[in-house]
C-alpha cells in the first residue's frame, strides 16, 4: 500500500465511468413508472416524523399534497445523501447527478412509502439501488463481488494490528490524520465494506436498517462491518505512520507485518 | 483485548462483542455489562476508545454539504414530473 494519493490513483481507473450518467440514464434506467421501493420494514426513530403523517391515507392525497409532504419530509436529507453519494461515485459531480436520480425515483415512487416507517432509510436504499443500477451496470457485477478478492494477508495484518499493545498513541495518532487520509482510506477498502461502515458509522444505522438498504442478510452485514472496520483500521494506521504520526515501536509493528505480507 | 478474555474466547470475537456494543445492537443485560467491565480493564477500555477515535474521524471527514444548487435542481426536476400512484 503506498502513500494515500497513489492508492486512490491505483484504484481510480477502477471506477472511471466512460459514459456519462446522462447517457446511462437514458439507455439504462426504468422509467419513473416502474420504480419499486416498498416501505422499510424498520419504523422511524423517534422524533424524526412529523405525528401528522400517522394519520395520512395516501390513497387520497393530491398531487399538490404530496409534493408539498414530499419537499417538506425527503429535501432535508440532501446533504447526508450527497456524502453517502460521495462515497459512492467518489466525485462532486457524480455524487450530484446520483442524488438528484435517487429524488427523482424517491419521489415518483413516494406513493409507495409507509408514513411512520424509517424514511431516511427508505431514501438511502433508493440511492444505494440507484448507485448499483447506475454504476455498476456497465460491470454487470452485482455489489458483493469484491467480497471473496480480499487477500487473506490484509486480513491476517488487520488481525495483527489489532493485537499490538499501542492503542492510546494509535489512537491519538489517528485523531490527527486529515480528512483526505480518512477519505483515501475509505474510498480504498472494498465498496460493500466501504458502505456498512459508512452507514453504520457515520449515520447510525441499525444493522437490521442497514440490511434493507443494502438488501443483504444481516449476517452478512455484521460480517462487513468487521472486515471493512479491520480493513479501514489497517490502512489508517500506516497512514499515520506515512505521516509520521506513529510511535517507534508501532513503526517496527508494520515494518514487521509488511515483511512477512511480500513473503 | 488481546489477552483478556472477558468479552469472547477468540479475538475475533471479542472485536465482534465489541462493535455490538457501539453499534447499540446488544441487550440491556449485556450492555450493561460490557460497560462494567471496560470500566475495570484498561486493555479493553484502550480497543473501546481507538474504535471510538475511528469512528469519529470518517464522521468528521464525511459530512460534506451538498451544492446548493443540487436542492434546487431536486426540485426543479420531480416539479417537472407527475406524481405516480394515481
Amino acid at each position: 500500500m503506498g502513500t494515500p494519493a497513489s492508492v486512490s490513483e491505483q484504484l481510480a481507473p477502477d471506477f472511471q465511468l466512460n459514459v456519462t450518467l446522462e447517457q446511462r440514464r437514458r439507455s439504462a434506467a426504468p422509467s419513473n413508472g416502474r420504480v419499486d421501493f416498498p416501505p422499510m420494514n424498520t419504523t422511524a426513530p423517534a422524533g424524526s416524523s412529523s405525528t401528522e403523517n400517522d394519520q395520512l391515507d395516501v390513497s387520497t392525497e393530491s398531487d399538490a399534497d404530496r409534493k408539498a409532504r414530499f419537499e417538506r419530509d425527503a429535501m432535508q436529507y440532501v446533504d447526508q445523501l450527497y456524502s453517502a453519494a460521495m462515497r459512492m461515485a467518489r466525485n462532486p459531480s457524480d455524487a450530484e447527478d446520483l442524488v438528484q436520480e435517487a429524488y427523482t425515483k424517491a419521489f415518483s415512487a413516494f406513493h409507495q412509502y409507509k408514513p411512520g416507517t424509517n424514511l431516511k432509510a427508505w431514501l438511502y436504499r433508493i440511492l444505494t439501488n440507484t448507485y448499483i443500477n447506475l454504476y455498476r451496470k456497465r460491470q454487470r457485477e452485482p455489489l458483493q463481488s469484491h467480497s471473496d478478492t480480499i487477500e487473506d494477508w490484509q486480513l491476517a495484518k488487520a488481525a495483527e494490528h489489532t493485537s499490538s499493545g499501542l492503542r492510546s498513541a494509535e489512537a491519538e495518532a489517528l485523531d490527527h490524520l486529515p480528512d483526505s487520509d480518512i477519505k483515501n482510506a475509505l474510498q480504498s477498502i472494498p465498496e460493500e465494506f466501504r458502505l456498512a461502515v459508512y452507514f453504520s458509522d457515520v449515520e447510525g444505522f441499525a444493522y437490521k436498517e442497514i440490511s434493507e438498504i443494502m438488501n443483504t442478510p444481516i449476517g452478512t452485514v455484521m460480517s462487513r462491518l468487521h472486515r471493512g472496520r479491520k480493513l479501514l483500521r489497517d490502512l489508517l494506521s500506516e497512514y499515520a505512520l506515512e505521516r509520521g504520526l506513529g510511535t517507534p515501536a508501532a513503526v517496527e509493528g508494520v515494518k514487521g507485518t509488511k515483511q512477512e505480507s511480500a513473503k | 483485548m488481546k489477552d483478556c478474555e472477558e468479552l469472547g474466547d477468540c479475538p475475533d470475537a471479542r472485536i465482534e462483542k465489541l462493535y455490538d456494543y457501539l453499534d447499540g445492537e446488544l441487550s440491556h443485560k449485556d450492555l450493561v455489562e460490557i460497560k462494567a467491565h471496560l470500566d475495570s480493564c484498561a486493555e479493553c477500555a484502550k480497543e473501546h476508545d481507538l474504535e471510538c477515535v475511528i469512528r469519529e474521524v470518517v464522521k468528521r471527514s464525511c459530512s460534506e454539504k451538498a451544492p446548493t444548487s443540487l436542492k434546487d435542481n431536486i426540485l426543479e426536476r420531480i416539479g417537472q414530473l407527475k406524481t405516480a400512484g394515481h
